[in-house]
């Protein structure tokens, strides 16, 4: 470890924090319908969509209206996204020899990109044409991303409101997410990037000729515009199959920076976001104070681990003298370019937020920063998360924390004013069950099938993580893989598909089910009855539930996996 | 016949998803008895 990793690591937790605040008044503003700086450019074409749509923007929506918006939408995009996929050889673009996508890999990356997780079970560059990415890829990352970040401002007004039988307008916020939010930063980040040296062409893929006077092609396009929206979607499908690791998406340190930035800029915002339209501003950075503690643990241990190297290569006599990579810690698949700070820090990110881009390959990590990894994936993503579901991932555990300690210590359950009863119960225990169903199902039925067992490329504990990750990642929206899986079969395509299914909708269902049952609601004055949910009890009580929360649930399964992995390593075996 | 098979997966899945938000609605206006909190 060194001072200057830790500072790396400082800054970027800094100008998160800095950011919070300026992008949470603005997304209030967005939301709310008031009119904000990019208007006279804009809202032209925000009611041209809404006239040729035939939407009437003031048309508010129950949550049951709310949700089949939601379903619908989806439905069709996962249908088209499919078309595209399955008919590239004959659209434009195509680059020749490029076959269209097999049917099982169609589905999957159609519901993959729309369900705003990006598991690519492909590689991007000898997989899809440039129309593919562009129309398909690009295009479903920023609705995915909307439609995310719709759904919590749709829980956020469940909490605001009172007395009122509808949650907003699915179509408006889709609408006004996409065009006042994603796309101009968007817009801003893809200039910056293209500054650093991303490329931005639709030009064919270069061949040049190596030093050694071979052949090399060069595989290159319209890799800034999508690099944007991967990041800020919380989306994280690479243009490349090394994704952030590819020189051509994160070419410097810099750009390692604006990415971090990128991925975490709205899941934070939305926290302030929450506390300005529910009144106190002070219940948002109580929600960011609990991100931060999570997010910060992570990191620092798993950069310790990193840092620290592999031990059973360590104890091979010479090899810490002669292989400068271990000097520095565990280089194996990490690029020197970022270094072990760069990669922890990239790594927890992508893991926390549910963006699942990678600068480092997370199958070369230590064991234990493997379990990390994983469990930040298992709490529901709650640690800032993708714009959107890591807001209502968190406010879901505040909802079990308050009735927790409402059992305890015999406090009224109540959360910002709202009255927590057993309907909202219910449908959020039924929100946090069905993802690790959903993943601890599929992995164990894909550790005892033979089309499950026939993708690992590990054996053992880790090939037990290969698998575990894969149906981690996807139920919880990441997409991000931990590499070794052979993934792009019929079966893997089939259940991984499934998982993506399930952890997104059958969340987002429950969830406006009771944002629909909260707006309902009088707002209760607070009394002396009234657990104070803005206090750093709170913050360290919501901290255990989330922890224990997990933990109960997914220990057995990470005890089979990373951890007695790590004591195999301690004892000089390697996988 | 893929394609045809594809499709028959999307929509029957959308389907299982409707039927869930409309048992979640059941299971929410359902009464549940005597409020006994405080």
């Amino acid at each position: 470890m060194t001072a200057l990793g830790w500072l790396q690591i400082a800054i970027f937790i800094a100008l998160v924090g800095l950011l919070t605040r300026p992008f949470g008044g603005y997304l209030t503003r967005v939301y709310g319908g008031q009119r904000t700086f990019l208007q006279p450019v804009i809202g032209p074409l925000e009611n041209t969509l809404y006239r040729l749509a035939g939407i009437r923007p003031q048309a508010e929506q129950s949550w049951l209206q709310y949700a089949v918006a939601f379903l619908l939408f989806h439905a069709l995009a996962i249908l088209a996204l499919y078309a595209l996929l399955r008919l590239q050889l004959m659209l434009p673009l195509s680059s020749p020899g490029l076959p269209s996508v097999s049917p099982d890999l169609a589905l999957n990356t159609a519901v993959s990109f729309v369900t705003n997780t990006s598991w690519q079970s492909y590689a991007g560059e000898t997989t899809l044409s440039y129309l593919s990415q562009m129309a398909g890829i690009t295009v479903h990352s920023f609705l995915s991303a909307a439609s995310g970040i719709a759904v919590a401002i749709a829980f956020i007004r469940g909490f605001a409101r009172r007395r009122f039988a509808t949650i907003g307008n699915f179509w408006v916020d889709l609408t006004r997410g996409t065009l006042y939010v994603l796309l101009p930063i968007c817009v801003v980040a893809a200039f910056l990037l293209i500054a650093q040296g991303v490329p931005q062409t639709l030009s064919a893929s270069a061949v040049a000729t190596t030093l050694e006077g071979s052949m090399q092609t060069i595989a290159r396009g319209p890799v800034a515009s999508q690099e944007a929206i991967k990041l800020l979607s919380g989306d994280g499908g690479g243009f490349f199959n090394a994704n952030s690791a590819h020189p051509f998406e994160n070419p410097t340190p810099l750009t390692n920076l604006m990415e971090l930035l990128l991925i975490f800029a709205l899941g934070a915002a939305l926290t302030n976001c929450f506390g300005r339209m529910i009144g106190p501003e002070r219940q948002g950075w109580t929600l960011l104070g609990v991100m931060a503690i999570l997010f910060g643990l992570g990191v620092a241990v798993i950069y310790a681990l990193e840092a620290n190297g592999n031990p059973a290569l360590a104890n091979l006599e010479g090899l810490r003298t002669l292989n400068p990579q271990q000097s520095a810690g565990n280089m194996e698949g990490k690029e020197i370019r970022f270094g072990i700070a760069g990669s922890a820090l990239f790594a927890d990110v992508s893991t926390a937020s549910s963006d699942g881009a990678v600068n480092s390959m997370h199958d070369s990590f230590m064991p234990l920063s493997g379990g990390i990894l994983l469990g930040n994936m298992m709490v529901d993503e709650v640690i800032v998360g993708a714009p959107g579901s890591g807001l209502f991932g968190m406010l879901l555990f505040c909802v079990v924390a308050v009735f927790l300690a409402g059992l305890m210590i015999g406090r009224t359950p109540e959360y910002v004013g709202k009255k927590i009863g057993s309907s909202e119960v219910k449908m959020t225990i039924l929100a946090l069950l069905v993802v690790p169903l959903a993943t601890l199902g599929l992995t164990a039925i894909a550790c005892v099938v033979e089309p499950g067992l026939a993708g690992l490329g590990n054996a053992g504990p880790h090939g037990f993580s290969e698998i575990l990750y894969a149906y981690t990642s996807t139920a919880a929206t990441n997409g991000s893989a931990f590499a070794g899986l052979n993934a792009n079969s019929p079966f893997y395509n089939l259940t991984l598909a499934l998982a993506m299914f399930v952890g997104r909708f059958f969340v987002i269902v429950p969830v406006l089910a009771v944002a629909g049952s909260l707006a309902a609601q009088p707002i209760i004055p607070r009394s002396n009855g009234t657990l104070p949910t803005d206090r750093a009890l709170f913050v360290a009580f919501l901290v255990g539930v989330i922890v224990i929360v997990g933990g109960l649930t997914y220990l057995p399964a990470l005890a089979l996996g990373p951890i007695v992995e790590h004591f195999q390593v301690l004892g000089g075996t390697l996988y | 016949m893929a394609d045809v098979i594809v499709l028959a997966l999307v929509v029957i899945c959308f389907a299982v998803a409707a039927g869930y938000a409309a048992a979640c609605d059941r299971l929410l206006t359902r009464p549940v008895g005597k409020d006994v909190s405080l």
